[in-house]
């Protein structure tokens, strides 16, 4: 079955203002010339414009890492959080103002490594916030050591005979844990990039977005040659909301072939929608002043 | 006066919290002030627990080391508090169980018999051992069927009946078989409405009364009760209260909380705390408002978890890699915990710095009286400050309006920068872990670095100028011989303490902290100018608040009164101490 997508912005308040993509432009960004992530950087901006937000409606958290410091490339609310901390950093923003669209921008180290846990777990909550996960397969920031998401053996400063573990599969991991939007792009294809992006936007619950980058400048295994060559599109006939099919796709890394576009698409309700007290209609930050104490003392008589 | 200490003692597993609760509360039904004191190892079945209530006509502080009544549930419960008896101690047993040489006021009543012929659990001696307590203390028994009522109200009537013939067994067996022995302690008295709460309520309390609208926890011994207590309220207050998959969750999305615009706060224990320490210095340079509950128990490591200690105060103070001003304040009771946490989340929004509030086991789980009217007054007269929040309203009607970038860092007098609540329109900016520039972007210049840093560092300045409380003064400072030094929750013990000495003719006086860090180095030298016999006071092995006023204020008290083997302060070890 496939999702029919409702085209209505779910955040639209704001209908007099078109945004442009000048309005995200934060500083020129520091990026390696050729790294995968001025394709990401430029599909998050084009997808804010096309689903009408601006830098007023959008809140975005940054985890550490060269992916991270696009917080100073971008304008929008942002928070830039703690290495493997921005997914319970962007839970507790969407907790507190359900209204405000929340993304997460993080690399695969920051997000499965340092953070897998808080990742396993935001997936169980179904939070309604999208993770845009910047997966280079080696740490970029901290100069090239292997990342949880390295291909076995894989050389590096910190693993100089290869590293013993297996790498973690991202779609797997997230369509078992409970994630109700998987997405893989890659950053070689902005457009396509762009409308995952959207649509993980628009998607109520927690939607996370793998994008598989080559690091040009410290992993010379994961190339754009590599992946051109491993790519491809899942085809229309794909049931995005088979998790048994999903899981298929997610397990064809093992034969290192990468599918890119919606694997895993379920409505679930979001984490938010389940909390009794945030049904009357107002966010956290709306609501009013609980003064009844009477109500509460009773218990200590 | 009227005092007396109650104690009852018997298997984990067999409802001795649930009964002692219900007994704390009759004696505050009936007019009384109590404090009372648990103690369980960490198991679920199997060890003894055992509590204990001192009820008196006037407030109580702590705990009383003679115990006048004990109840026996099991043998253990003998053998272990035997050396607190005294000849008039009451000690009540089931004789069929053990039987006792020595000569108290001993008091057997057949709970395994009540319960054969009754039909009744094993588990339900206690409601047996409560009834005869009251009979005992000449107590109404309408006070227990009124609360077994209210108990088992959802169960019906049948279950109700069958507890209450329980009670009712307890209490005529004793009328019948014991009348001499009847003292009239607990008689009904007219008084003002009190509540009985522990520390971890008083804490629950005062968030709600600040409006914190997210708590957020890891359940950890002895802080738990805080979660579950507001998580029990949510739905009526309207928080919302999340257990998150770990203590460093629990921190980061109170946090994301706090910065979406949100009163939030985390409850934890020393260890819980460990995990959250690199998010305390994330808040610091993000400069996000938090408010951070910490209930001491022994350490190192797992340590003994139901157990007390003021072991962390230390690694409070200095928690968080790098520097950044943040505030402790340890209350010292209940009605303290309530003003400190309602204060608490009015210095975060002020100062823009996480703010703790330590507690321990003893302050944490123990019960006292507090009175209604004392609540309800300090509710209506609280004000919830937000502190620097810009009133920038949204900018939508124009079209085409360029966002701007909010100068959420800006340099000020007072270090405090306005904050805007994010989804504002017309406006954008981020908070940054990086050090950063006025308008949040990253920096590494040497100029930006210092300004600030020098800005986050002026908090603490405004902070002592502002809102720092000097130590509270008990007894007369001037006339006393001795003053005792204290902080937190050890002031009970030592409040009744001074009681005692002075009834065999010794001054004394206390300095009580409960603001303690920052210090305020100038005014604090004048309190301690006099030449006087100081003794510090703290249930650590090390002393750390003398350590802490040392390094703070150059204040150094040379005798030391310290315990730390996982159990409160008796007055009376104290008084011995003199």
């Amino acid at each position: 079955m496939l999702i029919k997508y409702n085209h209505y912005n779910r955040y639209n308040s704001y209908k007099n203002y078109m945004s442009s993509i000048n309005d995200f432009s934060g500083y020129q960004p520091t990026w390696c010339p050729g790294c995968g992530n001025w394709g990401i950087g430029s599909a998050v901006k084009t997808a804010l414009v096309q689903l009408n937000l601006d830098p007023s409606s959008v809140a975005m958290v940054f985890g550490i890492g060269c992916s991270g410091n696009m917080n100073d490339f971008i304008n929008t609310y942002g928070f830039h959080s703690l290495h493997g901390r921005a997914v319970p950093t962007a839970a507790g923003i969407k907790l507190a103002n359900h209204k405000l669209p929340v993304i997460v921008v993080v690399g695969d180290g920051d997000c499965y490594g340092e953070g897998g846990n808080h990742f396993i777990h935001a997936c169980r909550g179904n939070h309604d916030i999208t993770v845009i996960v910047h997966d280079n397969r080696v740490y970029g920031l901290t100069t090239g050591q292997a990342a949880p998401t390295s291909q076995k053996g894989f050389k590096s400063k910190s693993t100089p005979d290869g590293i013993i573990e297996i790498p973690v599969n991202p779609l797997s991991l997230a369509i078992v844990s409970g994630a109700t939007f998987v997405a893989q792009a890659f950053a070689g294809n902005a457009p396509q990039m762009t409308e995952i992006i959207k649509k993980a936007v628009e998607h109520e619950g927690f939607s996370v977005v793998n994008v598989i980058q080559p690091c040009v400048t410290f992993n010379k295994v994961n190339t754009y040659q590599y992946y051109l060559q491993r790519i491809y599109q899942i085809d229309k006939k794909h049931d995005v909301a088979n998790q048994e099919e999903a899981l298929k796709r997610a397990l064809e890394v093992n034969q290192e072939r990468f599918p890119l576009g919606i694997i895993y698409e379920q409505e679930k309700p979001a984490y938010h929608n389940q909390i009794p007290q945030l049904g009357s209609g107002k966010s956290l930050v709306e609501k009013d002043y609980f003064d009844n104490l009477s109500l509460l003392l009773k218990d200590f008589l | 006066m009227n005092k007396f200490n109650w104690k009852i003692g018997g298997e984990a597993g067999f409802g001795i919290a649930t009964t002692g609760l219900v007994f704390s509360k009759i004696a505050s039904r009936l007019g009384y002030q109590i404090f009372d004191y648990i103690e369980y190892p960490s198991l679920i079945r199997g060890g003894h627990n055992s509590y204990e209530v001192v009820v008196s006509d006037e407030e109580v502080f702590g705990l009383k080391h003679p115990i006048d009544y004990l109840i026996c549930l099991n043998k253990d419960t003998f053998n272990f508090h035997k050396d607190r008896l005294h000849k008039d101690s009451f000690v009540v047993y089931d004789k069929d169980e053990f039987e006792i040489e020595e000569n108290y006021k001993k008091v057997t009543v057949p709970f395994n018999k009540i319960i054969k012929d009754n039909q009744g659990q094993p588990v339900m001696k206690n409601t047996v051992a409560l009834g005869a307590s009251l009979a005992l203390l000449g107590a109404d028994l309408n006070v227990l069927n009124e609360i077994i009522s209210e108990r088992f109200d959802k169960k019906g009537e049948t279950v109700i009946n069958f507890n209450q013939r329980f009670a009712g067994e307890g209490y005529n067996y004793i009328k019948e078989n014991y009348s001499s022995l009847i003292r009239p302690l607990l008689i009904n008295k007219q008084a003002s409405k009190k509540l009985v709460m522990t520390g971890n309520d008083a804490f629950a309390l005062g968030s709600v009364i600040a409006d914190c609208r997210m708590y957020a926890a890891y359940p950890m011994t002895p802080s738990s009760s805080v979660l579950h207590t507001l998580a029990s309220w949510q739905k009526t207050t309207g928080m919302v209260v999340r257990h998150a998959e770990d203590e460093i969750a629990v921190i980061n999305t109170a946090l994301g909380a706090s910065f979406a615009g949100v009163r939030a706060a985390v409850g934890t224990s020393g260890g819980g705390f460990a995990l959250m320490v690199e998010t305390v210095s994330l808040a610091g340079i993000t400069e996000t408002p938090v408010v951070i509950f910490i209930s001491q128990r022994p350490g190192p490591a797992t340590g003994m978890p139901t157990w007390t200690e003021q072991g962390d105060l230390l690694f409070t103070v200095h928690s968080g890699h790098g520097e950044f001003p943040k505030i402790v304040l340890a209350p010292g009771d209940q009605e303290e915990m309530i003003e400190l946490t309602a204060k608490a989340f009015n210095l975060a929004d002020i100062y823009q710095t996480p703010v703790f509030v330590l507690s321990d086991m003893y302050l944490s789980e123990s019960h006292k009286t507090v009175s209604y009217d004392f609540i309800s007054k300090f509710a209506s007269v609280y004000r919830v400050n937000r502190g620097k929040i810009s009133n920038l309203k949204s900018q939508i009607s124009k079209p085409n309006l360029k966002t701007q970038n909010f100068l959420r860092y800006k340099i000020t007098d007072d270090g405090v920068s306005e904050r805007l609540i994010p989804g504002t329109k017309g406006f954008f900016y981020q908070a940054n872990s990086y050090e950063h520039l006025e308008d949040g972007h990253t920096t590494e210049s040497s100029f930006e670095r210092n300004r600030q840093v020098e800005k986050r560092n002026r908090k603490t300045q405004s902070y002592l100028k502002q809102d720092f409380q000097m130590p509270r003064i008990y007894g007369d400072i001037n006339k006393a011989s001795v003053v005792f030094v204290s902080w937190g929750s050890t002031k009970g013990p030592i409040l009744e303490a001074m009681n005692m000495l002075t009834a065999k003719g010794r001054r004394t006086a206390l300095i009580h902290f409960n603001h303690i860090y920052p210090l305020d180095e100038n005014k604090l030298t004048q309190l301690f100018i006099r030449k006087k016999r100081h003794i510090l006071v703290e249930n650590n092995s090390t002393g750390q608040f003398g350590r802490l006023l040392r390094q703070e204020a150059g204040i150094n008290i040379i005798e030391k009164i310290l315990k730390y083997d996982g159990r409160p302060f008796w007055p009376e070890e104290i008084v011995n101490k003199i």
